[in-house]
């Protein structure tokens, strides 16, 4: 072996161990005895509502409780999170804690170097914890039965209207609709008798994600994809675009620009409206003393029960000294409490990952009674399904493949079981062969 | 790169015996490449080197990763780029922003920057401040205030319309209308930088030649087109040559900003394609394909310009 070989072989060593965690059980420090600051990448904090002053208010609670800590946070744009992560880890500079979407957890536990908590924690103060959590929320942030993403934010689709547009239009705001016919039926009596817009699923917006659109998908019995074979352009999953499109050609789901649809409905101008529950404090805001902002279950189709599945966020933590994993998993176990949960729901409207608080009325007790608007996405708690995640390096690809095809089904000319077809097949071209 | 500047042309190799008159020589060839040494160093670093780079990353398949192994895949970049209808729809939609823009970038200015030539004083300078102002507003901020006006539902613009009797349209919305806004929104940024480009340029037209047509007795339109415009022909030039090789580039901030290449990818073009492949989906092999696509057709038209350019280019002595 020459010596450029081995030279070759040493940098490659180092390049590997400098990403991939160092050990399997390389355990935290059992505490933080001196100053230590961390840093902590999140997305509420990058945007303009109720979101950003709860966390700030969640951090500097922490930071009292916990005098050696210090949380350095970066406000990211929830659709450049997980880039600015991988870009900063390229550049050395190891983020320790970061809110993600469920989106990239196969790649952020194969590739980015994620610490599985199971690895990081001693088994027993992880079961302490873990174990007052609600059990499907868990789930979802587990890859290959390791917990990398604990479950922070998150929320389902709900149906957001506006009673006063139901009034004008001659329907029964007491009686929202359960189904997407509906939905249809009272889209189009609101677009054709107040001229405002009648139905609008935050389903295809740049920072929407897939979530919502899941959620519809599944409710009719279909999926994005089954195993490695990619499969929301067949079945029931492109029935339920075909009835998107169909309410799209008769007026009841409206055309508005994709990315602003959140103030076409704050400002009053949308009759119904299908987005996660984490507007629902901003929507209030807007709402009051303007028109009467109200929320129903998700609607489904026929008899199916529907399928909400989660948008929001999970904590993955990234660091790789032994006290800053302390730290970290402080600040995790902290944001996940029965206190933040308090701060979380009643702040910023994601559901409590702890049912334990709901009946407390130390904390959300009272809150609960007082806030009858969170029954929706509490009763929808019950059926969370996981958001489906797309395997392989060109993930990311698949996924901008199926939303391109599917706003084209809907908004687009075309037959849109065509469009569909044709957009699985250029998307089941880049999935990991079996 | 340093090295080839040092040493430069004529220096000796092979360790003879150099003549002092040759080290002279060399000495004084050298200091030339000393002087370039700095750009040419931040030429090769930043602009040469990623672009083999790219080259190279054009045929394999890699999703930026330092752990992930980049795989060869020979042409199939390219052949996806071909098969795929985003490329196609993109080149058509670069090229309708180039023949848009000219208008508002070339003609235009063109038309504002002569017939404020001969207004008075304080007024000429009132309206080439107005003129001026779009482009010194922050582009994110543009985009902002346009994306307000424009709005079906509660935008200036459609309030207007509709006060006149007319239908609401869905400037940013409606696939028929949405690019001809985007053309009109990076258009409207430029017509300021324009109209100074050439106002400086007409300005710098040497007096004596208009005085001496006017004693000849001739109009103002003739003196336009037979003194100003071929005086004004290399900025004319120039500013075309700018808007077909950057126009397309200009507009980015607007779609990402405001379209996000929608409605159904009728604002995408080239450069927001790239930027969409390597960086919202960390195709690195697919982005540098469709840029080396790119940048082989820019070059090609940059060469045809600057021939062009100095054939037609008329310039005063």
């Amino acid at each position: 072996m020459n010596r450029r070989s081995i030279l070759k072989q040493i940098t490659a060593l180092a390049a590997a161990t400098a990403f991939w965690p160092v050990a399997a059980h390389a355990e935290m420090a059992a505490s933080v005895d001196e100053p230590v600051t961390i840093t902590f990448y999140n997305y509420n904090l990058a945007a303009a509502n109720a979101g950003a002053d709860a966390t700030r208010e969640m951090i500097a609670e922490f930071e009292a409780q916990n005098p050696n800590i210090k949380v350095e946070a970066l406000p990211v744009v929830v659709s450049d999170i997980f880039t600015r992560i991988q870009a900063d880890i390229v550049a050395g500079q190891q983020p320790d804690v970061a809110q993600l979407p469920f989106r990239d957890l196969i790649y952020l536990a194969t590739d980015i170097g994620a610490n599985a908590l199971e690895d990081m924690v001693p088994e027993a103060e992880l079961k302490a914890h873990l174990s007052s959590l609600i059990p499907q929320g868990l789930e979802l942030g587990r890859y290959d039965g390791k917990t990398y993403g604990l479950a922070y934010t998150f929320s389902t689709p709900i149906l957001y209207y506006n009673a006063d547009l139901f009034r004008a239009a001659g329907l029964d705001p007491d009686k929202p609709p359960r189904t997407w016919d509906e939905v249809e039926a009272a889209g189009i009596a609101i677009s054709q008798k107040t001229g405002k817009h009648g139905f609008f699923p935050g389903a295809y917006g740049p920072v929407d994600g897939t979530f919502v659109y899941q959620a519809i998908i599944m409710s009719n019995g279909g999926n994005v994809r089954d195993g490695n074979r990619v499969t929301f352009g067949e079945g029931e999953a492109a029935e339920a675009v075909v009835k998107l499109r169909q309410m799209v050609d008769n007026g009841a789901h409206a055309r508005i620009d994709l990315g602003s649809h959140a103030d076409t409905m704050a400002s009053g101008n949308l009759g119904m409206f299908l987005y996660t529950s984490a507007l629902m404090a901003s929507l209030q805001k807007s709402a009051k003393d303007k028109f009467d902002l109200r929320v129903a279950a998700m609607p489904g189709f026929g008899d199916k029960p529907t399928k909400p599945t989660n948008s929001g966020s999970a904590l993955f933590t990234f660091s790789k000294d032994p006290v800053k994993q302390r730290a970290a998993y402080e600040l995790l176990k902290f944001l996940t409490s029965k206190y933040a949960y308090t701060v979380i729901t009643s702040k910023i409207g994601y559901l409590p990952l702890r049912t334990d608080i709901l009946d407390d009325p130390q904390y959300l007790g009272e809150w609960v009674k007082q806030n009858p608007m969170i029954q929706p996405n509490l009763e929808q708690l019950d059926r969370l399904t996981a958001n489906v995640a797309f395997p392989g390096p060109d993930y990311r690809q698949v996924e901008r493949i199926m939303m391109d095809g599917v706003r084209e089904a809907i908004f687009g000319k075309d037959d849109p079981l065509e469009v569909l077809a044709i957009a699985q097949e250029q998307a089941q071209a880049l999935m990991p062969q079996d | 790169m340093t090295t080839i500047a040092i040493t430069g042309p004529g220096s000796a190799a092979d360790g003879l015996p150099v003549a002092p008159r040759a080290l002279a020589f060399t000495a004084r060839a050298a200091v030339p490449w000393l002087y370039l040494a700095p750009v040419l160093l931040i030429l090769a670093v930043w602009v040469y080197l990623p672009l083999i780079e790219a080259f190279q990353l054009s045929f394999y398949k890699w999703n930026m990763l330092p752990t992930a192994p980049k795989t060869f895949v020979g042409l199939e970049n390219y052949q996806r780029l071909m098969t795929l209808p985003d490329m196609r729809r993109a080149l058509w939609n670069t090229l309708f922003y180039i023949l848009g823009l000219l208008p508002l970038s070339v003609v235009l200015p063109l038309a504002v920057a002569i017939l404020t030539q001969d207004l008075a004083g304080p007024l000429r300078n009132v309206y080439r401040t107005l003129i001026f102002l779009p482009m010194i507003v922050a582009p994110v901020v543009a985009a902002i205030l346009w994306r307000w006006l424009l709005n079906e539902d509660h935008g200036l613009v459609n309030h207007a319309l509709s006060g006149l009797g007319f239908d609401k349209i869905g400037f940013l919305i409606d696939r028929d209308y949405a690019l001809g806004t985007l053309v009109w929104i990076t258009g409207w940024k430029l017509i300021g930088f324009s109209t100074l480009l050439f106002s400086a340029a007409n300005a710098g037209i040497n007096r004596s030649y208009v005085e001496a047509a006017r004693m000849d007795g001739a109009s103002a339109w003739q003196i336009i087109r037979d003194i100003r415009l071929p005086l004004l022909s290399p900025t004319i030039l120039l500013i075309t040559m700018m808007t077909i090789l950057f126009g397309a580039q200009w507009s980015f901030v607007y779609i990402n900003v405001l379209t996000n290449g929608g409605p159904l990818k009728s604002t995408t073009n080239v450069f927001f394609l790239l930027w969409e492949y390597g960086f919202e989906t960390l195709a690195a092999g697919l982005s540098s394909a469709a840029g080396m696509i790119v940048f082989t057709g820019f070059a090609l038209i940059a060469f045809i310009c600057l021939k062009l350019m100095r054939r037609y280019s008329f310039h005063d002595n």
